[in-house]
């Protein structure tokens, strides 16, 4: 079955000027459904983030397609928004005008762009902190604004580039539970890169193994766990079960 | 309770800074008047303060001194809005734009790091003794510090902002505004201090060589007839104008970037 966003055998190899050339990712395979959750893990440089950047539209491959709706992804579009790992805030604008920049970028008039933000804000839980500037937020706030920025445009597709691992655990895990509240409220498609196996059982629908460099799909997990999720799944056994399968997968990749 | 209490800093502690530097400026022009009472200087070549201030006060009353500050600070804002005007977008096309960053970056260099004082005579020639030859050498001096400051500031954009503009669909117009301006902008209130020193440097100079008119004139001829109270008054009114100017600038510096307190 053709999926939502389909990448064929995408290959991409980086040639930095002066130093031995790179290759990313050899032949990933994957078909993300709409609606879907769906985690990416794999060791570090396996070419997971580059992946994300494909189907954003920054990043061309070589060989390969990635499709989105049956087309090729050709550039960035309105239809995919990323949630980037160090939150990329614009330090001189406030939360509120943070949130509406890609509305700006669409031209979409001021009063529209206002109230789009007042009932974001709201949504990632930043009520009374529209006037604030990104320095002075805590790192899950400025994530919240991150992810609020991505939800404006109203995309169908959200990628997140490992979006938590800045933060410490505790703020992390009450984040995860934020995004699947968000999630379940604004319905999108969710293609979530991650290191932690935890995180990608927990919110995902999916968790594809990558193999290391050139990345290859290793392996894929159907997460079975109900929705919505709780925190007290984490400690069942078959969460563990599944976390020390992937474990299992993951771990003959990583090169240390 | 007693040690939840909040320690408020005594008037001498909490004003130390202005105290001491005032204190410091107030001993140095002590310090120059008690001078005379010791040492027998020839009044002809060097002038003591209280004739300085009585000197000062001649100028204001008669209002010699207004004028030769506003005939003054018309080259010199002209040729500072200028320097703004050209240096700015060079600067950031200089370090946007890699070929042309590669291109100008030597002969800027040669530019900014040579006395372009040394100039200034030719300048008059070319541009008459006017505002006209005046502005052309405050914008020949500060120019420079705008397209440096500028070209800093590109080079310390933070380029996940770039891509973060370009993942939501902004083009490279969007990018100047939305991200590169505003990243180069503390660079560039920070590159007019030092343009605002080089530009009163400018007219000074201009205005010694040529003119009829003018704070540098006024310094020039009161030096000429050794009217040494009136010439020391008018370089002291010039110091105190570059103090508020570059103070002024540091000032809205902290004002303007409030986003900066966290970085």
């Amino acid at each position: 079955m053709a999926g939502y966003i389909e990448g064929r055998n995408v290959s991409l190899t980086f040639r930095p000027p002066n130093r031995a050339p790179v290759r990313a990712l050899g032949g990933f395979d994957i078909a993300v459904e709409e609606g879907e959750f769906l985690s990416i893990v794999g060791p570090s440089g396996c070419g997971k983030s580059t992946f994300l950047n494909v189907v954003l539209g920054l990043t061309k491959l070589d060989s390969g397609e990635v499709l989105m709706h049956g087309k090729p992804i050709g550039g960035p579009g309105s239809d995919r928004a990323m949630v980037f790992q160090e939150f990329g805030l614009l330090p001189w604008r406030t939360v509120q005008h943070n949130i509406e920049l890609g509305l700006e970028l669409k031209k979409v008039p001021a009063e529209k762009r206002r109230a789009t933000a007042e009932r974001l804000v709201v949504l990632v839980g930043l009520a009374g902190f529209e006037q604030h500037y990104p320095h002075e937020l805590s790192g899950g706030m400025k994530q919240r604004v991150g992810l609020a920025r991505a939800l404006a445009t109203d995309p169908d597709v959200l990628l997140m580039d490992e979006p938590f691992a800045a933060l410490d655990a505790q703020t992390r895990d009450l984040m995860q539970a934020e995004l699947l509240r968000i999630w379940r409220e604004a319905r999108k498609t969710v293609l979530f890169v991650t290191h932690q196996i935890d995180e990608a059982i927990y919110l995902s629908d999916r968790v594809v193994v990558m193999s290391k460099r050139p990345g290859r799909a290793k392996k894929i997990f159907a997460i079975g766990l109900p929705r919505p999720r709780e925190y007290e799944m984490r400690v069942t056994p078959q969460f563990n079960d599944l976390k020390l399968e992937i474990w299992n997968t993951l771990k003959d990749e990583i090169v240390a | 309770m007693a040690e939840q209490a909040i320690v408020r800093p005594t008037f001498a502690v909490r004003y130390r800074k202005i105290l001491l530097g005032g204190f410091a400026v107030i001993l140095f022009f002590a310090a120059w008047q008690a001078i005379f009472l010791f040492v027998p200087f020839n009044p002809l070549f060097i002038s003591k303060p209280s004739l300085i201030a009585a000197g000062l006060v001649d100028l204001v009353d008669s209002g010699d001194l207004f004028h030769d500050l506003a005939v003054s600070a018309v080259p010199f804002f002209i040729g500072l809005a200028a320097a703004v005007i050209v240096g700015v977008p060079l600067g950031i096309v200089m370090g946007w734009r890699p070929r042309v960053g590669y291109a100008l970056d030597p002969l800027m260099t040669v530019f900014y790091a040579s006395p372009l004082v040394a100039l200034a005579p030719l300048l008059v020639i070319f541009f008459g003794v006017g505002v006209s030859g005046k502005a052309v050498i405050v914008f020949v001096l500060s120019v420079f510090p705008f397209i440096f400051n500028a070209h800093a500031g590109v080079r310390a954009v933070d380029r996940l902002l770039i891509n973060v503009v370009r993942s939501l669909g902004g083009g490279e117009w969007d990018l100047y505004r939305k991200v590169i301006f505003p990243s180069v902008l503390p660079y560039i209130v920070a590159g007019s201090r030092i343009a605002v020193g080089r530009a009163l440097i400018a007219v000074l100079v201009g205005e010694f060589f040529a003119a009829s008119e003018g704070i540098g004139y006024a310094i020039s001829r009161f030096g000429d007839i050794f009217a040494l109270d009136r010439m020391f008054g008018c370089i002291l009114v010039v110091m105190a104008i570059a103090v508020v100017l570059t103070e002024g600038i540091r000032w809205a510096e902290r004002a303007a970037f409030p986003w900066r307190a966290g970085q």
